[in-house]
């Protein structure tokens, strides 16, 4: 059951901000949170629930820029028009994530504030080198989702600091694919790969199968070799897995993720 | 009653569930739901160490906590019985002296509210000695494990086991005087073994790992207590509520009559809510407090209450060149947890059934159920059966193989026939095998795809019912001609309450929904000894026909004192009499008539032992006969289930509709421990004690294409020719997944489950620990 604790219901993001310490901690989908506070794992003493503060929710495009309030969740990201036109492959991933409670309920920010080590969208946003805006008191500032994720449930975050939005900039001429290899609750290994033609850059990003995403750069997917992608994961061994099972599926998804983009290439 | 068959009216039809509206919309009581005046609460303090001495139990802190009324520990066991269970009272309501496994409850915190009992739970401070633990059966049965119990503990009076357990040639070793971590011993043996092994044409060896497995009845256990006046009232999640009854009546020394259990709707069962749970602590905690109290598990307590055994199973078997069994040999070993529970007739009955419902002329079958320092262990859905059916089906597979035999004609040619001994002293098989085989792999073939990393597997199970034949039913007739059916048996989700209304219906000519049915509640069901062994349908049937016939003759005779006729000159009619000048009256005239107003009622009593039909034991073979088609991804390892199917020999359904659910749940409950589900301990904890990587089959799961066919061949000794179902298509799932496998991969796998890795070592040939 859950313990007790103070609810806080600011309805602007500068109310947020002055409610956030160590024991008084952002609540939204609650899809994590509640049941780490459910298990006895992490106690604060009060919830902020950010659902009120409508400066949170919502998808612009600004400037080359796709940004996402933190506090969206992951099914109105899958069904957007802007993103699924702009950023088809987030879409996809967004309409897979988790189960059908979870998208409805979890929210973009929150997942990436958990820094769960087996989050697709985190993959995703890392292929897009997308960043996320940390508001607290002293002012804002903008960091990159591949330096926000830290490790397995850290993320640099300050506690008196709220993710207030993911800001994508939008690629131009690029195709780009996620595949995920799922057979419990979470995958066992996500790869994403963006391959942008117009600035001659190809991502491969795999997620899930270590701590942190790891990121693969260079001009063309024809210069990927899935085996060496396989050798730069750190696979963390749990009931999906050995280190040498997970190194071995790992090339096995990279190379399939290459066939999908392929497939996926416009006429 | 004509010896002449009549038209069934509503027996065979497919009638919708009575509790279907009320479990979808959320309305159906179950026993989380139940509240009783001036209700406390209760949360378990439990040991967080494998094996170790109990120092000392400080609950000071916790009785200072807001809202506690009482902190119960080993220490008010005194004036008690202090141990339950039915076949060897070893379990300890709250450890004494010792703890024997993580998750052990030590004291039980019992408070005004959840939220304070759960608080104060965590002030209980506990000091511990910690001892060496065995924390597997290897460890345990090595020469100078440390012990799991010191002490051996006299069998209960209930002689009931041995009956159920019987092979003839059975041994019992489970009492011996120096104690050691064997928990029971069993062995069965025939003919000569050796001789035939030394005869053979070619000898197959192979081993099974059968994974430890939570049974995952969505409800977890729960019950709520009320003690006074000499009185025990409690409502649980108990599938056999008249088995609790006698543990609590000796834990508290109290008469039968005074002890009150009753069980609302359970959400599922699978056999891991037969016996005592959770009661005589919520007991405890009222007889401490003299207020009713409130004890509800979470998901991880109740996978630390009671999970499944798992079994490493050695055989060999010996061939005749045409591929005739001539001996087969069996070695297994159980781990059956820090307490026996329902254990030693689990092993007792993989015993039984390891070898297959095969024609074996010489057998020798040694098992034994070891204590570790795990959670216990008890009964599973199919019971000892799918534990030892992998292990034989995997073996009779290899051996076709080497032999070159069609795997389906190596199991024509020794399956037994119809009327044939499979064990000694035994019913004869009352079903025909080859038949249901025949149609299993015709219907596997119609779809079999021939490409790489495809393949079928099948398997048969004869599983002799451990359903002991003592049943009760009573049917009250109203004034209106409506009936009450009483039972004792319990409705979990299998559909009994539906069953026994078709069968009240039909027995009696009257509407279906005249009929009330009301179950398991000891103060006003009659007895019913348990709802397992998928005996419902054939002896709670058979004792309502009983009871039915009962209401029948006691109407006729009040019919003829009301007319003034003979009581033989009045016949049975639907719904009613008739009477010898050809006119008829219902039920409820008869009832109205007889009392005079409108008042009165009339009891029909339905009583079933051992004897007539029901003197043979097993009172019927329950058959499973299943094959499966796979699709393995070569490269990954992940298999995905193509085909399903499975033939239900129940000899006739009396809710076809019930039994394809039962038969595609049965099934699906098989592929979890074939594909996903293995409870996993990395020292004395488990690592997956959750519902998130506890992973069960999902909707995505189910197969592609499912056949659920039914084989109606009235052989069985129930109402109109039934058998029981719903365990029997469990058993050879996980022989039928291996082969598959198997046959898909180029290798045979001695575990479960085929997890991808595994799949994908076993493809590769790389070792586990490679």
């Amino acid at each position: 059951m859950l313990p007790r604790f103070d609810l806080l219901r600011p309805t602007t993001v500068a109310e947020a901000v002055g409610c956030l310490s160590e024991e008084s901690v952002p609540y939204c989908g609650g899809t994590e949170l509640l049941l780490a506070m459910r298990a006895g794992l992490y106690r604060p003493s009060a919830l902020v629930d950010i659902k009120r503060v409508p400066e949170l929710r919502g998808i612009r495009l600004r400037d080359g820029v796709l940004s996402i309030g933190a506090a969206t969740s992951h099914r109105v990201v899958a069904l957007d028009a802007l993103v699924r036109g702009q950023l088809p492959m987030l879409a996809t991933v967004e309409q897979g994530v988790g189960n059908a409670r979870v998208r409805a309920q979890g929210s973009v920010g929150g997942n990436l504030c958990f820094a769960e080590p087996k989050s697709d969208l985190a993959t995703a946003l890392v292929a897009y080198e997308a960043s996320v805006s940390l508001t607290s008191a002293g002012g804002t500032r903008e960091v990159l989702v591949s330096e926000l994720i830290q490790g397995a449930y850290f993320a640099d975050k300050e506690p008196d600091e709220l993710l207030v939005s993911i800001e994508i900039p939008l690629p131009g001429d690029h195709d780009a694919v996620y595949l995920k290899y799922q057979t419990m609750e979470r995958p066992t290994v996500g790869v994403a790969v963006m391959n942008d033609r117009s600035g001659r850059r190809c991502r491969v990003v795999v997620g899930a199968v270590g701590e942190v995403p790891v990121v693969w750069e260079g001009t063309d997917p024809s210069e990927v070799v899935p085996d060496e992608i396989a050798e730069l994961v750190d696979p963390v061994v749990d009931l999906t897995g050995s280190a040498r099972y997970k190194r071995h599926v790992t090339a096995v998804y990279v190379r399939r993720a290459l066939r999908a983009l392929e497939g996926s290439h416009p006429s | 009653m004509s010896d002449v068959p009549r038209p069934l009216k509503i027996a065979g039809q497919s009638v919708r569930r009575r509790d279907l509206v009320e479990k979808v919309t959320g309305a159906a009581e179950y026993c989380v739901d139940v509240t009783m005046p001036g209700m406390l609460h209760a949360k378990v303090v439990r040991s967080d160490r494998a094996h170790a001495r109990i120092l000392e139990i400080n609950t000071g802190e916790a009785l200072a906590h807001r809202g506690v009324v009482a902190v119960v520990t080993a220490a008010d066991l005194k004036p008690l019985f202090p141990r339950f269970g039915h076949i060897i009272a070893d379990h300890w309501i709250l450890a004494s002296g010792k703890v024997r496994y993580y998750g052990e409850p030590v004291a039980l915190v019992v408070a005004e509210s959840l939220a304070d009992a759960t608080d104060a739970a965590e002030l209980v401070r506990v000091d511990y000695d910690d001892l060496p633990a065995v924390l597997d059966a290897e460890e345990a049965l090595a020469a100078g494990a440390a012990l799991v119990h010191e002490e051996s503990y006299p069998a209960t009076a209930d002689d009931s086991f041995k009956i159920l357990a019987g092979g003839v040639h059975e041994t019992d070793a489970s009492v011996e005087d120096r104690p050691t971590n064997l928990a029971h011993e069993v062995t069965l043996e025939w003919g000569d073994v050796d001789q035939a092994f030394a005869d053979a044409a070619v000898v197959v060896e192979s081993q099974a790992g059968y994974p430890m497995l939570y049974a995952y009845a969505m409800e977890p256990y729960n019950a709520v207590a009320s003690y006074g006046d000499g009185e025990l009232r409690v409502v649980s999640t108990a599938q056999h509520p008249y088995m609790v009854r006698e543990d609590l009546a000796r834990v508290f020394g109290l008469p039968l009559a005074k002890v009150r259990v009753i069980a609302p709707y359970l959400g599922g069962g699978y056999g891991s809510k037969s016996y005592t749970k959770v009661e005589p602590l919520a007991a405890l905690g009222s007889w401490v407090t003299r207020r009713p109290v409130k004890l509800v598990l979470d998901i991880e307590e109740s996978i630390y209450t009671t999970r499944v055994d798992s079994a490493q199973v050695q055989v060999r078997s010996a061939f005749a060149a045409d591929g005739t069994i001539l001996a087969r040999a069996f070695d297994i070993v159980m781990d059956s947890g820090a307490y026996a529970d329902n254990s030693p007739l689990v092993l007792a009955k993989c015993v039984n059934r390891c070898f297959g419902p095969y024609r074996v002329p010489n057998l020798r079958v040694r098992g034994r159920s070891v204590y570790t320092n795990t959670a216990p262990a008890s009964s599973y859905r199919g019971f000892g059966a799918p534990q030892g059916n992998l292990a034989g089906e995997t073996n009779l597979d290899r051996a076709a193989e080497q032999l070159g035999i069609d795997p389906a004609d190596i199991r024509r040619r020794n399956l037994v026939a119809k009327g044939e001994s499979l064990l000694p002293g035994k019913r004869g098989m009352d079903a025909e095998l080859v038949a249901d085989l025949d149609m299993v792999v015709a219907s596997l073939e119609r779809d079999r795809r021939d490409e790489p990393g495809y393949g079928i597997g099948f398997g048969c199970a004869a599983s002799d019912a451990g359903a002991f034949p003592v049943s009760t039913a009573q049917v009250r007739i109203q004034t209106d001609g409506s009936v009450t059916v009483l039972s004792g048996s319990t409705e979990m989700g299998q559909g009994s309450r539906s069953l026994l209304a078709q069968v009240a219906a039909e027995e009696l000519g009257v509407d279906l929904d005249q009929v009330a049915v009301v179950q398991s509640d000891t103060a006003i069901t009659p007895y019913e000894r348990t709802t397992g062994a998928s005996r419902t349908t054939t002896l709670v049937g058979l004792a309502l026909q009983r009871a039915c016939a009962d209401a029948r003759a006691k109407i006729r005779q009040m019919a003829a004192e009301v007319a003034g006729v003979s009581p033989e000159s009045v016949a049975d009619a639907p719904g009613g009499v008739e009477l010898p000048d050809g006119s008829t009256a219902g039920f409820g005239d008869v009832v109205q008539r007889w009392f005079g107003g409108s008042a009165g009622e009339v009891t029909g009593i339905g009583l079933l032992r051992r004897e007539g039909p029901t003197q043979e034991m097993p009172p019927f073979w329950e058959i499973g006969m299943v094959g499966v088609g796979v699709d393995v991804d070569l490269e990954t390892g992940h298999v995905v289930v193509d085909q399903l199917v499975t033939v239900a020999d129940v000899g006739f359904a009396v809710n076809p509709k019930a039994v394809e659910g039962q038969d595609l749940g049965a099934a699906t409950q098989g592929l979890g421990a074939a594909l996903y589900e293995e409870l996993v301990y990395d020292g004395p904890q488990l690592v997956n004690a959750n519902v998130v990587d506890y992973r069960v089959p999902r909707m995505g799961d189910l197969p592609r294409k499912i056949d659920l066919m039914l084989a109606e061949r009235r052989d069985g000794v129930g109402p109109y020719g039934a058998k029981g179902a719903g365990e029997g298509t469990l058993n050879p799932i996980g022989g039928a997944v291996a082969a598959a496998v198997a046959r898909a991969v180029g290798r045979w796998p001695t575990r479960l489950p085929l997890t991808p890795e595994r799949v994908w070592r076993l493809a590769n040939g790389i070792e586990e620990d490679d």
